[in-house]
């Protein structure tokens, strides 16, 4: 049998809400991925460590604090430092169009926004991304 | 959407234990009810054209919209019409009553909104103690007398501005107060006697108290004279916003700190408002909000309880803080629901007819979870229904958000106009005139009816594992809320439920979304006066206040009783901070890792 896809889906800070992370992980898993959460109050280390140590094919971000630059820099930083650079990032929150630009370039694939539905959202990870439900 | 219920649909409604007998109920009625099913009912549903008396020029459509209809909630079926028939077993006495009398459907008071002014309340405080300080200067001049402190997601984490966690949130979505100047700065020049003022610090609740307390004798007021409040519920916090530091167990003892305290010490404070705001966003639905907030109000008595602080001089204090959602009817039933659903689980449990005990007083914080980033403009029509919802259920106090929150930093109009709604419909559509106004309403009072009768369901589930502590640690809650948070979010992408603007007459339109940009300047001004506090304060003062907060904080570790509030009162006055003290308290009693229930 194909191996499943592996997701990590992390909160990096303080901000508690939740529900976007939980809502995304659990579509995902319905659509034939496995699906690590890592719940919040998670630093950029811990969400890279993750990442290695459950040798992950995608890495989902949700950030509603506003402090999505500075995590996603972190993030992808520590992951150039641990060789995992290419794996996929992706994030989702609350994320102003105007920062987008400034994210793709740093490397992350795509920003669901509010109001994105779970089925776009997994037809990008296994249409665009080629990441179907086995690998 | 409605799940499980169709068989409950057909049944009659009635409360447990309750007799009837379907023959004998309004005989006259039910055959006038068949006979209306027979005569327009049927001609409406007749096949063909519509006939010449139910047209329109537009709107009216040949066949209902949906097979079946039913709540926001999603658990009730909506049924055409309603009639006395549906109240069958439903007593006017027993079980609708009269206000200020048990078991309180129509409210706590004879009075009702008759002798009653809306206070002009916002929930606000943002970036520096300077910014805050001039928002609520502001919102004072402009006649608001109910200020309630927003904190920074560090502060409510017991973190000083500058632990490596707070990195990129100092002055996010609150103020930062990490010392007492701190505080002094953000109330600066406001009368503090004169307004009611508060803060939703929950498992800082026992530092919050020492703040304020500190803050009314730095202000040379007798802080036991000011007004005061606490949200001081970390139950909220492991179920919604996620601000927990302890396991709950801890976080529940010093809570009833704050509790004892504040009913020893402090008349004038209220010492907790028990939330299930959060536990309804966050996907819980109608009855288990109602449910569920009766289980964490009992756990929270009963933790007061043995700290030798009676119902009677508790309850009287505190607030069940719930929200209100979309279906409008539904809401007003289910604060009539809780409110009686509450009289009869406390008189069964605590033994008593005290009034002061089975009154519950109610505060809501309105649908935030519903207002859309997609036409922000649309969320004042909400807002208006979720305050109106509020209002006709006979509740205590109304906060709301504002309509541009989701998007950007309120500005000062937003503000003010969802501090004033409340107070447009007391005032000029005269709502408040008569109490309980939809009382005897059949669709209300069958839905009360429904709603208590489920809310107790999901109470006793939560009893029966043990009570709102272990059904939390257990992770109850959080699957129930998972479990509800999914299915809102198939009803809403597959269409079956309609959101104005995300899935229904959506407008092309990128969503604009402005977020209060932190100001890096700010961060570093707060560490800079954080580091001035630490340098310039008498050094052994501070760490003796410290050790205090230790031995009390490890005798409580090891079983015995204590109240942690007073040794917090002298950590803050000797200029202690926030980190240093939740940061010994971490040592000693641990730190809660929640489980990944998705």
């Amino acid at each position: 049998m194909a191996k499943k896809v592996r997701v990590l889906i992390a909160k990096p800070g303080l901000d508690g809400h939740e529900t976007g992370a939980k809502l995304v992980s659990r579509a995902l898993r319905d659509a034939g991925m496995e699906v690590i959460y890592t719940g919040p109050r998670q630093t950029p280390e811990m969400i890279v460590q993750a990442a290695v140590q459950e040798d992950v094919d995608l890495i989902g971000l949700s950030i509603l604090s506003g402090a999505h630059k500075e995590f996603a820099s972190r993030v992808i930083d520590l992951m150039k430092e641990r060789g995992v650079e290419n794996t996929p990032i992706v994030m989702g929150g609350i994320i102003p169009q105007e920062d987008v630009p400034a994210l793709k370039e740093m490397g992350v694939k795509a920003v669901f926004g509010p109001g994105t539905s779970t089925e776009d959202i997994v037809e990008f990870l296994q249409k665009r991304l080629d990441l179907p439900a086995g690998r | 959407m409605a799940r499980k219920m169709k068989s409950k649909a057909v049944k009659k409604v009635t409360k447990p234990g309750r007799k009837t007998s379907t023959k004998s109920f309004r005989p006259e009625l039910a055959e006038a009810y068949k006979a209306w099913e027979k005569g327009p009912l049927r001609e409406r549903l007749a096949p063909g054209e519509i006939q010449p008396q139910f047209r329109c020029y537009s709107g009216v459509l040949k066949e209902e919209t949906k097979e079946e209809f039913c709540t926001g909630g999603g658990e009730l079926v909506v049924k055409r019409l309603y009639t006395p028939l549906d109240l069958e077993g439903t007593d006017p006495i027993q079980d609708i009553g009269f206000p200020g009398q048990f078991p309180f459907t129509r409210g706590r008071d004879p009075l009702g909104y008759r002798a009653f002014r809306w206070p002009l309340s916002f929930y606000s405080g943002y970036g520096s103690s300077e910014s805050a300080n001039e928002r609520y200067r502001a919102l004072y001049a402009a006649g608001s007398n109910h200020i309630i402190l927003a904190l920074d997601l560090p502060t409510q984490n017991g973190y000083d501005s500058d632990h490596p966690m707070a990195r990129g949130e100092v002055g996010k979505v609150g103020v930062a107060l990490c010392t007492i100047p701190d505080m002094e700065r953000v109330f600066n020049g406001l009368p503090l006697d004169r307004i009611h003022t508060g803060t939703v610090g929950n498992c800082i609740g026992p530092w919050a108290v020492a703040m304020f307390y500190t803050l009314g004798e730095r202000f040379e007021l007798d802080p036991a004279k000011m007004r005061v409040w606490i949200q001081n519920d970390p139950i909220k916090e492991y179920t919604g916003r996620g601000t927990y530091i302890f396991p709950p167990r801890v976080a529940v003892d010093l809570a009833s700190d704050v509790v004892e305290y504040i009913r020893k010490y402090l008349p004038g404070w209220e010492p907790q408002y028990n939330c299930t705001t959060t536990m309804r966003w966050g996907g819980c639905t109608t009855s288990q909000e109602i449910g569920f907030g009766v289980a964490n109000l009992v756990a929270y008595i009963e933790a007061a309880q043995k700290k030798g602080i009676p119902p009677e001089d508790f309850v009287p204090w505190i607030n069940l803080h719930m929200t209100a959602d979309n279906d409008f009817f539904e809401e007003v039933a289910k604060f009539r629901a809780v409110r009686r659903l509450w009289a009869r689980v406390a008189r069964e449990r605590f033994h008593t007819d005290d009034p002061r005990v089975l009154a519950l007083r109610l505060t809501i914080f309105t649908g935030g979870h519903r207002l859309t980033a997609q036409e922000p403009l649309n969320n004042i029509v909400r807002t208006t229904m979720h305050v109106l919802a509020s209002i006709l259920g006979g509740v205590e106090s109304i906060s709301t958000p504002a309509h541009d929150e989701a998007l950007a930093l309120p500005t000062f109009e937003s503000t003010r106009l969802s501090q004033i709604t409340k107070s447009i419909l007391h005032d000029e559509s005269l709502v408040g005139q008569t109490v309980d106004p939809l009382g005897g309403s059949y669709f209300v009072e069958s839905l009360t009816n429904q709603l208590e009768e489920k809310g107790r369901e999901c109470y006793e589930k939560v009893e029966a594992q043990g009570g709102a502590i272990v059904a939390l640690e257990k992770g109850y809650y959080l699957r129930e809320m998972a479990e509800g948070m999914y299915r809102y979010q198939k009803e809403v992408e597959s269409g079956q439920r309609s959101i104005i603007g995300v899935n229904k007459y959506v407008l092309e339109k990128e969503v604009p979304i402005k977020l209060f940009e932190g100001d890096a300047e700010a961060e570093r001004r707060q560490i800079e006066r954080l580091n001035k506090v630490r340098r310039e304060r008498d050094q052994s003062r501070a760490q003796k206040s410290l050790e205090k907060i230790r031995s009390i904080a490890e005798s409580k570790a090891a079983g015995r009783d204590g109240n942690i509030v007073p040794a917090m009162i002298e950590a803050v006055k000797a200029h202690a901070t926030v980190g240093e003290i939740f940061g010994l308290l971490r040592e000693i009693f641990g730190e809660y890792r929640p489980p990944t229930i998705i």
